[in-house]
């Protein structure tokens, strides 16, 4: 179906300068497929990786002066001079990326206005590098030496770029790599416990953004022949944000629709110039405040469901596989254990857990009990890798994982759940499961798959699905989490983490706050996992449950083993009994 | 030549304590509901226009300052009433998170525009508040110094003293604590989180309108010079971690003399050096001068 939508736009693209021979037309055609694609830059990066940007004028611009100045006073031919500014956008990326790194939401945003400000007053003030505010002369247009052709040329050239971006941003959006991105926009220790990278997802993603901002800054430079240093004011990247929140944020299409009603508002309102920031001002309340999804939003609604279903074709629910080629890999290899040796970790002078050992069997159920505040979820972490130990080691059969970071642990077979539900509230339950598989799917040719078929990944929606069945839960997997009961939204995050095919899985209170049923059912999956020779280790405050389901157990208290041996020799040891009982009515 | 950095200083310091206020104002929003206004510095520029125009109309400079907090107290309230709290009812389904950034500046973009229309695009010079000349100098230990500076100083020390009282000393400034740890726990405990949220805004907007009086005399203004004061102010707080008030005072101070001498010593691009160096110091410590960094684990 996409197929055809694309051949579709490529031939009104084609077409539409033969047939439109108004340049005034053709002109703002021009610039509507290259502001789109700073706009898609931004889409992605605001949209789905959750990152503010109020500078993206800046990478317009170094993208825009890199190329020109080349072409201008350096002779540089533009097949030359435009790959060359991509490479510098895309290095002014990395700098904000880094910052970017280590600030998040309010002092992202900070740090992006920051650096527009910073380019806009190079570009206005560094009069021998950019001309200042009276510009750069001579730019050499993007017309392939043929004046009258030009125009339309530079359309084309423009308008398939253009198509080509849409296209990577529409398989971004309906992907592996979306949903990779909006986990790690949800949150961030999750997105590491399924084995992502966060450093390196959310730097690409800036990096990204600068060089398509970048390229439809080349893209101007070489519209005109005349660029300066008013093109580039915060205004930019305000027009830029209007433009992506008009269109509906997060939507693949919002770009191209915004631009478009946006440059249309532009037009329409030239004569009111006097008001132009207040028009910007008014769009901005207006649609935030009115219409959150913007025009796709709106498109949407009103669209005929006959053509929105043909449109958007939204996989229909997947036929389970066959357990058996979901855990085959399991199957065929050993199960492993997981090893603690003196673990001590301290919170600014309170030592939650003192030189913890703890020895998980291959294959076993482990459980972890203690009173509250025993250090229990200080140990889950620390394994995880989401807090480092100040001192002691951990290993998984026979790798070290002390000082790896969390998302190599996920890597290596550590799989974990939450005592407070990580689910991704904006994905439906099946892809909340695929994102525990991503690790797991064979990657290449994804491009050229989901481009011919209309369900790419129905290899791993079927394995997810497998995973629920397997759960009791298959009716669930088109919901969205915030639909679920409490104890449902516990099994999908246990699908979740049985879906990354772990070694070892970490269960933090699996069964807190839910019923006796489910109480039971979860108990019974956990034991089916254990078939399965994963190795758990559990963390969890009802003891009924702990004794009827574990092989062997630990007891902490104030950060010290106190006991340790099978169910029956727990419950009869006195010091667990005494750790017990002064807190019996907190506990229940 | 001691003279010359003495005087440096002191504008230094003047502007400093501009832009600590300034910030005061994103921090106490931000503390209390995790949102702030990203046109503070406009409401800054609103702030220095009105009390201009009503002193050249001749109005008595106390009234003239007691007219503008009241226009800057009415405008915060109206930010907060009508662009912050709308967006609550979206939840986190509709838009971004960080919808309130588009929607602040939003207005901000708005009254630039009517700052446009009313006083013109060109800069403005306002007369000073306590003395008689713009260039009316005092001599202390033999050194001349701006009378307006030395006073603009000492009234935001007052004014950050009063700050820090409010927030430390009084029911108020404990239930704005309450509110920033919990708004919900602090609902059972009686606070009115609405008017408290309210209040944050309104006084947020009262310490943009004290900077605008006080700064207008010390620089030229025009209706685009807020985005600067935004990006300093964001810059200044970010310097005390959006949650150390103590750091924005430290912050603020070294921004201002920082970029006094680096104007100085380098006229073309003197103040961006500060800007470059807050944004480095960010990737150093990105949670500020005294907080400690916090992992993101639930």
């Amino acid at each position: 179906m996409k197929r055809y939508v694309y051949i579709l736009m490529a031939i009104a693209i084609g077409v539409f300068p033969l047939v439109v021979e108004n340049t005034f037309y053709i002109y703002l055609a021009q610039t509507v497929a290259f502001t789109s694609i700073a706009v898609i830059g931004l889409n992605i990066l605001l949209g789905l990786s959750g990152q503010m940007s109020l500078g993206q004028a800046g990478f317009y611009a170094v993208g825009a002066y890199a190329s020109a100045i080349l072409a201008t006073n350096y002779g540089w031919p533009l097949y030359a001079a435009i790959p060359f500014a991509l490479i510098v956008s895309g290095i002014a990326g990395t700098l904000v990326g880094l910052v970017a790194l280590r600030t998040r939401g309010l002092y992202l945003a900070m740090a992006t206005l920051a650096f527009g400000f910073i380019v806009e007053i190079l570009s206005q003030r560094w009069v021998d590098l950019t001309g200042g505010t009276m510009g750069l002369m001579g730019v050499p247009t993007l017309d392939f030496g043929n004046f009258r052709m030009g125009p339309i040329y530079f359309f084309w050239v423009a308008g398939f770029t253009w198509l080509f971006v849409q296209i990577g941003s529409d398989y971004v959006f309906s992907s592996r790599w979306g949903r990779s991105l909006l986990a790690i926009k949800d949150s961030e220790s999750f997105a590491q416990t399924v084995g992502l990278n966060v450093p390196i997802w959310r730097t690409g993603v800036f990096v990204l953004s600068a060089v398509l901002t970048g390229l439809a800054g080349t893209f101007f430079a070489h519209q005109n022949g005349f660029i300066s240093s008013d093109a580039f004011s915060i205004q930019l990247s305000i027009a830029l944000l209007v433009a992506v929140v008009i269109g509906g944020l997060g939507r693949s299409y919002g770009p191209v629709l915004g631009t478009l009603i946006l440059l249309a508002i532009d037009e329409g309102t030239a004569s009111l110039h006097d008001v132009s920031l207040m028009i910007y001002g008014g769009i901005l309340l207006f649609v935030l405040l009115g219409f959150p999804e913007g025009a796709i939003g709106l498109v949407r609604k009103l669209m005929p469901s006959i053509l929105s279903r043909a449109l958007m074709a939204v996989p229909s629910s997947p036929a389970a596989a066959p357990l058996e080629e979901v855990f085959s890999q399991n199957r065929r290899r050993e199960s492993v254990g997981l090893s603690i040796e003196a673990i001590s970790k301290s919170y600014s002078g309170i030592l939650a857990a003192q030189n913890v050992n703890l020895s998980v069997a291959p294959g076993t159920i482990h459980a972890l009990i203690g009173p509250n505040g025993a250090g229990k979820s200080t140990v889950i972490n620390v394994i995880a890798g989401l807090y480092g130990a100040d001192s002691g080691r951990i290993r998984l059969g026979e790798t070290y994982l002390t000082k790896l970071p969390a998302h190599k642990r996920a890597r290596l077979g550590l799989a974990r759940t939450f005592q407070n539900l990580q689910l991704i509230g904006s994905l439906p339950v099946l892809d909340n499961v695929l994102l525990g598989m991503e690790r797991n799917v064979p990657r290449a040719g994804g491009f050229w798959r989901w481009l011919v078929d209309t369900n790419h990944e129905r290899i791993a929606r079927g394995q997810a699905m497998s995973i629920l069945q397997f759960l009791g839960i298959e009716e669930l997997a088109g919901h969205y989490p915030a639909d679920l009961s409490y104890g449902h939204r516990k099994l999908v995050e246990l699908a979740r983490a049985v879906a990354q095919q772990p070694k070892v899985m970490l269960l933090d209170e699996p069964v807190a706050g839910i019923n006796t049923h489910e109480v039971k059912e979860i108990g019974e999956a956990i034991l089916k996992l254990r078939e399965l020779g994963i190795t758990v280790l559990l963390v969890e405050h009802n003891m009924d449950f702990v004794m009827r389901i574990s092989d062997h157990i630990t007891v902490l208290d104030y950060g010290l083993v106190i006991a340790d041996g099978d169910p029956a020799e727990v419950r009869a040891n006195p010091k667990v009994i005494e750790a017990y009982l002064g807190v019996e009515e907190e506990t229940t | 030549m001691l003279d010359t950095y003495l005087q440096i200083l002191v504008s230094g310091l003047a502007m400093g304590a501009i832009y600590t206020l300034t910030a005061k104002g994103l921090f106490i929003a931000h503390l209390a509901t995790h949102k702030l206004n990203f046109g503070q510095g406009d409401f800054l520029m609103v702030g220095a226009f009105l009390s201009m125009s009503l002193i050249i109309a001749g109005i008595p400079v106390l009234l003239a300052a007691l007219l503008v907090l009241i226009a800057l107290g009415l405008l915060g309230w109206g930010l907060e009433r009508l662009v912050i709290r709308p967006l609550d009812r979206f939840g986190i389904s509709g838009g971004s998170t960080y919808s309130w950034i588009l929607t602040t500046a939003g207005v901000a973009l708005i009254l630039q525009n009517i700052a446009e229309l009313v006083w013109g695009k060109s800069s403005h010079y306002s007369p000073p508040l306590f003395s008689e000349g713009r260039d009316n100098v005092i001599e202390i230990a033999g050194i001349n110094m701006f009378v307006e500076e030395i006073l603009v100083i000492g009234f935001a020390a007052v004014v950050v003293a009063f700050f820090y009282y409010m927030l430390f000393r009084t029911r108020w400034g404990r239930a704005v604590y309450t509110v920033a740890f919990n708004p919900e726990a602090a609902m059972l405990l009686g606070i009115n989180v609405r008017r408290t949220v309210v209040l944050v805004f309104v006084l947020a907007s009262l310490l943009a309108g004290i900077s605008g009086i006080l700064v207008g005399p010390l620089i030229t203004i025009h209706p685009h010079i807020g985005l600067m004061f935004t990006i300093k102010a964001l810059a200044v707080a970010a310097i005390g971690g959006f949650s150390n008030p103590l750091g924005i005072l430290i912050g603020g101070v070294l921004f201002g003399v920082a970029e006094a001498f680096s104007n100085y010593y380098d006229s073309a691009f003197g103040d961006l050096y500060p800007l470059i160096f807050v944004l480095v110091f960010l990737v150093f410590r990105p949670s500020g001068l005294f907080s400690e960094a916090q992992a993101d684990v639930r």
